[in-house]
Formats: C-alpha cells, structure tokens, sequence
C-alpha cells in the first residue's frame, strides 16, 4: 500500500474510533497547467498545485464533510468534523455509501501530462493549423489544459483504491473578422491522438465560412447542430437525469422513467471512458464507475445516483456519487447511421449551429430555455451552406428537442471547454426539426 | 501551525526579487468555508473547510507567469516561483506586457461584524435556515421543490509586491440561495432567489429570506392560476429593481471590461461590442442621457465590497456609462498601460489559486427623480417586469434577452392581471435608449458572476431603481 493510501485509510480509522457510523477519506495530489492565448500571443501560463483530502462522515444519519490538506492537522480536524456531526441535524433520507470490496481496472492516465514540455509548442501549433485555413490575418485565442491526479480513496464501508486521471484540452477561437468566428476543441485523456492543429483547422475553417454575416431572420428551422454545440444540451440531459435534479424538480425527466422522452434514434448513456477528460475507476463513494445507458431509443431508462439516492428511489447506486448530488460522467450519444455531409444533405432550408453559450430555463421542471449561438451560424439550402448569419437565439423547450431529433451522424467527437454548464460529452452531428429561433428588436 | 505564513509570502517575493523580474507579487488567502444545504425540509449535509495558500504573479521579459500552491514551505515556495519565473519567459510576446505605475500602499483594512459569524454555532445556523423552510412547507400552497443553500467564507489575504505594496486584509461574506417549485393544477413554477453580504450573521435576519420566499411563493401560484400570455406589440415596459440590475451588469458592466475590449478573453467569455475602430468607443453615446451606470466596491457591507483590489490598487466608484455615453472601463494594470491610463482598481481574484482579472464589484444605475408609483400610473398600457427567471446575452454583450418571473399587465395607469412570462429580447444600445424614467431609490440584489478560465465565481451586487422603457417591443 503506497504511504498516501495508508495515511487516507489512518483518517479513516480515526473517524470510526471517534465513533462516526461511516467514514469515507479521497486524498488528491493534483498538477494542474494552463497556457492562456489572445491576439495570437501567450498571456500567461499558470500553474497549481493542490493537495487535499475529501472527507465525510455520518453519525446517525447527520452528513458533515470536510477538506484536510496537510496530513499533520488530520486528527484536530477529524475531531472538529465529529463535533459538526454531533450538532448537525439528521437526514432520515440518507441511504448510506457504497459497501463492499471493489475490483477497480488499472487506472490508464498518462503521465506525460505531470508536467508538458513545451506547452507553447502545442498553442502555436493550433494557431498556426487555424491561419492556414483562414488566413495569416486570422486572430486566435483560447488556452491548453493539463492535467494530472493522484487519487487515493479508503472508506469504513469497504471500499479501498488508487486512480489516477490524466487530461488535455485545447479551446481556440479564430476571428476572421470582429464578427465572424469559429471555434475548435481537442481533447483527450491522454497525449497520444492529442492533435491541437485539428482544433485550430476547425476554429479556422468556420471562421473563414463565417465572414461577412447577415443578421438572421426569426422563425422555426431544421438544424444541424455540430458537436461542439450539441455536449451542452447533452450536458444538460444529463444533469437533468442525476437524482438530485429530479428531487428539487430540475429536471423535464421527472416521474418519466420507462416512458418515452425522445425519438426512436435517440440513445444516451453516461461512460467514464478511457478516452474522455473525466476518466476514473470510482465515484466519491468508491463504487466502481460503470456505463449506465439513460435513454435507450428514446425511453427513459434510469436516473443517475448515489447509494442513498439509490434508496430513496428503490433501486441500485449507478456509481455516480457525488455524496449529495449524482453527476454524470461523460453523455455518449449513440451514433447514426448517416455521414455528416448525408446529414446536410436532408436539409432544405435550415440552419448549422456551431457552438453556444449561456443557456438557461424559464422552467426547468417544463424545459423552457433559450440558449445562444456564438461563432458561425449557416444558413442551408438544399444541403450546402449559402450564408453566414449573426444574432439568433434558440428559443424552444429542451424536452421537446429531444423529441424533434431526426438524424445523427457516424462522426462524434469528444468535448469538454469552458462554456459548458456540465460536464464532457462525445457528440455526434445532430439534425433537428422545426426549431424556433429568435432574434432582438 | 499557522495557516496563512506570511513570514513565507515575504520570503517568495524576495525569492522572486532575486531574478529578473520587471514586477512580482505574492500573495496568500486563507477561507474559512461553511455550507449546508436544505433539501425539502432535511439537512443534506454540512461542510466545514479551511483553504489555505499562496501565489506568485511574475512579469518578465514582457511576459506574464503565474503559480500557486497550498504546501507552506519554503521550498515550495522558491518551487512556484521558479515555475511561474520560467513560464513568463517563455511566453515569448511580441507586444510586451507592461503594467501602469502605480502608488506603492501599506495598509489593513477589514469589514466589521456586528454578529461575529464565528460565534454563532452551526446548529443556530442550521436552525434559522431550517425554520425559513419550515414556514414554506407550512403554507397552503403547493411547494414540491424546495432548496436552501448557505454560504459563509471568512476571507483573510496578505498581498505583497515588488514595488513596497503590503496589504493585509480580512472579509465575512455570506451568502445564500433557494430555488422552489410552486405547483398549481398541476402546472409548476420557479423561483430562484439569491441573498449575500459582506459582513456578520446580523445579514440573516436583515435580509428576511423567509418574507421574500413566500412573497415568491405566492406570486408562482397566481401566476400558475391567473397568469395570462402577452399579446406581443409595442408598449412601455416597467422594469423593477432585480430586472434593471442584471441589465445593468450584463449590458454596461461585462462589455466595459478592458480585457474583453483588448481581446484577452475572446475565447471565453468573449469580446465587446465596443472596441478600438469600432462603432462604439468611448464618448459614444449608448442610452438615453438619464442614464448613468456605475460599478463601486465601496458600497458598505455589498457582496462585492473590497477597499483594495488584487493588485493593491485602492478601489472607487467607476463612471461606466454617464448620462449616456461610454465614458471608464473597468481596468486593471495591464489593460490600462496598455489603453493609456491607470488602474480604477478592478482586479480581482477569488482565491489563492486564480490569477486576478479583470472584475465587476457592484454594478448599479444611479437614481433618478420619479416616484415609482408614478412611473406606473403614467403608463397607458404596457407591463411591470417586476423580476425574471431565464436571460442571457451574447458574448459581445449586445444581443439580450430577459423573461420575466413575476410581472403585470398595466392599462390606463393601474396594474391589472399576472402576464406569464412576457420576454424582451432586444439589444443594449435599445434597451439604454428606450428609458425615460427613473425612480428615487435603488435597491440591490446579490449575483454571483461568473468569468474567467478556469472559471471564478465572484460576488458581486447588481442593482438599480425602477425604470421605465418607452415603447419597446415585448412578447
């Protein structure tokens, strides 16, 4: 056992002898690097360190939780965390965490990304890709991402582990003029397939095609969302199908388990894959995280738990605690059978959304939002773009989107940036019906 | 042990100081953080955190580096040093990044509290916010949905510089938020409500979360009951304090931020509509010339008080629009040599482990010399958008959009049946332009902004009177 490990499990032990029912110790030694870019420049680079462990204890169903971040002040602290208990109130809801020993796969992270050599090199790489396609005139911004955690996790309930996630993330953004850009994403769990020029050709391309745009015009579309858009609604499924969403009546999924929420080809599931920026081997209780399939061809098959969400709806963990709040992992969209160009093909006159920003609800529980495009915006006609546009808003109900899904690409890419509300998703090209767009007056 | 060294914050700029460096800083934050949260009528969990730690900011060779750390030792402070000294000289800029020269400062500065939060036990804490819930589930009123939230950061930070700056200072900030479900006939309704200040527990009862939640409560049931749509055309929309306020942030305070107008977060939170050569700069007119919106730190026990800013630059009230026109932005160091002038103190950072950015404090529309009922009666038709639920803006911060919560029909002056959700989507220059009249008195509301990547999550107020905008289209 490494001696991080024995010093987790030691607060553990020392939780149970203060007389804490359950007791649950995750320690992360955390690097973390970011190059930040603007006007084709580096602004900075920083650089931080965290060491801390999460910890939580229950004593007759009062949770308290608390963060150590030197090993040192571990007894001091458990013992205040104790106190917290003992004056805290009781949740007759609380279901307990994860019990068993679990068999967890090898963790997978790449330890190139400890410490990147040269991480400019990566920026200029995808500065230079988005300049060859849109120009040398081109002005690019964004930032390179890395990632590298240690984690040790020891639980009174059983659970004992080690992961490590390692991830890279490149964002840019290419103006080829004030108002026409595009954006592109690269990411990956680990070094090797990292590509930064295949996010600066995609920030470049659609900057190019963006030029010149005319204000769009109100009214109800066929879309194709590209999948740098698309993860933020999936996100926002997602979110919408953790348990604790539907308890405080964030979600349109409410009450509709078994029932069909989406078209026939819509298939979601939550998969903390090797290649995605969120990979691991456990949840925060330990549990072994697992694929969970959401909605399978358009029926809602499960929510998103915990071990006491878990019990509160008469079901079992899907290993994605979060102690209070169930998250998901990583939403796969299940491909289609078509190719992105087939895709566009079906359009007659329609719209290409390439990326979003700043959704939000009227009503969760009904799924009234407005989210809006940023960077390229397409009018189709007949399959092909013929315009760029500026100044729309997609204005509808997020349940009834899920429902007006017609086609889904082969392709799907792996995304995670800063303009996501949730988390990362792997997104396919997604066509959509009769969709109201909005714009000022 | 102690949790914020200063003894080790000295020696990591002198450390600095020992390379060729053009400017250092260093600075620590220590956080006592609180939270618990309620989650239909039970305690989900309480946590109690203390986060403590150090960054050194470099300028070297034109370029910038940054790293920190929650390790206090000597040699983790000589670690990020090094590693923030390297990356600024790789950066490797054609345009140098200079930074304006500024007055060197020693000083401490505090906001007090007349009920110290450290005193009040965490059963009390619980208790009142238990009881803010216990009245709600209580009503005869239908509320399947009901999350409270509370937050409380006792933020201590010393701040050193290379040119003699040393600043010491120590903040309570409170906070809290709650978010219900009404449901009437089957048809639900939401409300969320944010509450914050900086200072003691005394907030907790100043804010009188339990009246503004079954004020909330009630509103959501007529509305689900009564509530009718907008017939869409032009009118005269009323807007109440919470609505003028967040148009007040996201229209004037984000797009007045100099490191947007400069392009330094055009990949995030994005670009201005106002930039060098453009069609708005400053001196531009933008609204209507009752119309003058400020951003000011000092505004006693706000969200977003602080006296000095993260680079040690005393904080003021900022003209941002001025009867009208574009006349400050919101500058730090940087973005102001590089426009010209000096810093109006608006750097902020949100922990030991973020760079300070460029920030919004409290951003608010002065008063003007209406009576709020009169702004009302003088209304032929048209709505009162007393509050609202969704909005958002494009990343230029021109294009808007604002739905309101609770909101009244008015004809011939008098407020008559709930409108459901009536939505104004419209652009800055529109919506500054369109108001005629101003109440006497501002009220603010608590927010959370949220910029920067990695993301920061600042407090801040937004706020303002009840305005009046004349003849805009609603729907």
């Amino acid at each position: 056992m490494s001696e991080v490990l024995a010093k987790t499990e030691a607060i553990v032990k020392k939780g149970k002898a203060l007389g804490a029912d359950e007791v649950i110790a995750k320690t992360t030694f955390g690097r973390y690097r970011q190059t930040r870019f603007s006007e084709n420049q580096i602004d900075i680079t920083v650089a931080w360190n965290d060491y801390v462990t999460d910890v939580a204890l229950t004593w007759k169903k009062r949770l308290v939780a608390t963060e150590i971040r030197n090993f040192q002040n571990a007894e001091s602290i458990m013992e205040q965390l104790f106190k917290l208990a003992k004056v805290s109130k009781e949740n007759p809801t609380y279901g307990g965490i994860a019990k068993g020993k679990f068999k967890y796969p090898k963790p997978t992270a790449d330890k190139k990304l400890q410490e990147l050599e040269n991480p400019s090199d990566y920026v200029l790489e995808a500065i230079e890709a988005s300049k060859k396609e849109a120009g040398k005139d081109v002005n690019a911004g964004g930032i390179l991402f890395t990632k590298y955690e240690d984690i040790y996790l020891a639980s009174s309930e059983g659970p004992i582990g080690q992961d490590a996630r390692s991830a890279v993330e490149l964002s840019i953004r290419a103006f080829s003029q004030i108002d026409a850009s595009g954006h592109g994403v690269e990411c990956s769990s680990a070094l090797k397939d990292f590509k930064p020029s295949r996010a600066g050709e995609k920030a470049g391309e659609i900057a190019k095609m963006a030029k010149n745009p005319k204000q769009g015009e109100e009214g109800r579309y066929d879309i194709i969302f590209d999948p740098l858009f698309f993860t933020s609604m999936l996100g926002t499924w997602g979110f919408m199908a953790s348990a604790f969403s539907v308890m405080i009546q964030q979600s349109v999924f409410t009450d509709k388990l078994g029932q069909k929420v989406a078209s026939d080809v819509v298939t979601l599931r939550d998969k903390p894959a090797q290649y995605a920026v969120s990979n691991r081997v456990f949840d925060d209780e330990g549990f072994p995280a697992q694929e969970n399939i959401i909605i399978n061809k358009g029926v809602l098959k499960t929510y998103l738990h915990n071990t006491s969400t878990a019990k509160i709806f008469k079901t079992k963990t899907t290993g994605n605690a979060g102690l209070i709040q169930p998250t998901p992992w990583n939403i796969e969209m299940d491909p289609g059978d078509m190719s992105k160009d087939e895709l566009f093909s079906q359009i007659k006159h329609g719209l290409y959304l390439t990326n979003n920003w700043y959704t939000r609800f009227q009503n969760y529980a009904t799924g009234d939002f407005s989210t809006i495009p940023r960077d390229g915006i397409f009018l189709i006609k007949n399959g092909e773009i013929r315009e760029s546009y500026k100044d729309l808003r997609l204005s509808d109900n997020i349940l009834r989107l899920l429902n007006q899904i017609a086609g889904i690409s082969k392709e799907r890419q792996h995304i995670y940036w800063w303009g996501l509300d949730y988390g990362p998703a792997l997104s396919p090209y997604v066509l959509a019906k009769d969709i109201q767009m909005t714009r000022p007056k | 042990m102690k949790t914020l060294d200063k003894d080790i914050v000295d020696y990591a700029l002198s450390y600095a100081r020992g390379k060729k460096v053009e400017y250092a800083e260093a600075s620590a934050s220590n956080t006592k953080h609180e939270e618990f949260v309620i989650k239909n009528g039970v305690l989900d969990a309480f946590a109690s955190t203390v986060d403590s730690g150090f960054y050194v900011r470099i300028l070297a060779d034109g370029g910038l580096g940054f790293a920190s750390t929650n390790k206090w030792t000597k040699d983790e402070a000589e670690s990020i040093v090094n590693m923030a000294y390297k990356s600024a000289k790789a950066a490797k800029r054609k345009d140098k990044i200079n930074f304006t020269e500024e007055k060197s400062v020693k000083t401490r500065w505090s906001v007090e509290q007349k009920t110290k939060i450290e005193d009040v036990p965490p059963e009390k804490k619980i208790d009142e916010l238990m009881e803010v819930d216990k009245t709600l589930a209580s009503q005869d009123i239908k509320i399947p949905g009901r999350i409270l939230f509370c937050s409380i950061n006792l933020i201590e930070k010393y701040f050193v510089n290379s040119e003699g700056s040393t600043i010491s200072s120590f903040v309570p900030k409170l906070g809290a938020y709650a978010f219900i479900t009404v449901v009437e006939n089957g048809k639900p309704e939401q409300a969320s409500k944010q509450f914050g200040r900086s200072g003691g527990w005394e907030a907790f009862d100043e804010w009188k979360m339990t009246d503004a939640l079954l004020h909330e409560a009630k509103v959501l049931q007529r509305l689900a009951k009564e509530g009718k749509a907008v017939k869409p055309g032009n009118m005269d929309l009323v807007c109440g304090t919470e609505v003028t306020g967040i148009a007040c942030h996201e229209s004037c305070g984000h797009p007045m931020e100099a490191d947007r107008i400069l392009g330094r977060e055009m990949s995030q939170a994005g670009r201005s509509f106002i930039y060098q050569g453009g069609p708005y700069w400053m001196g531009t007119r933008i609204g209507n010339d009752v119309v003058t919106i400020v951003d000011d730190p000092t505004v006693k026990n706000s969200y977003g008080y602080y006296e000095y800013d993260d680079e040690g630059i005393k904080a003021g009230r900022r003209y941002l629009y001025k009867n009208g026109v574009i006349n400050e932005f919101l500058h730090n160091r940087e973005t102001a040599a590089k426009l010209g002038t000096v810093s109006n103190g608006s750097s902020r950072s949100v922990n030991y482990s973020r760079e300070a950015i460029v920030r919004m404090a409290n951003t608010f529309l002065l008063p003007g010399d209406w009576i709020e009922e009169e702004i009302i009666e003088d209304v032929k038709h048209g709505i009162y958008m007393k509050s609202f639920m969704e909005w958002n803006i494009d990343d230029r911060r021109f294009n808007q959009r604002y739905v309101g919560r609770e909101a009244y029909a008015i004809e011939n002056g008098e407020l008559t049946y709930p409108v459901a959700r009536p939505v104004i989507e419209t652009t800055t220059e529109n919506w500054w332009s369109a108001v005629d009249a101003i109440s006497k008195k501002v009220n603010y509301d608590a927010a959370t902004c949220g910029k920067g990547d990695p993301m920061q999550l600042a407090p801040v107020y937004t706020g303002g009177p009840v305005i009046r905008l004349k003849g805009v289209y609603v729907k």
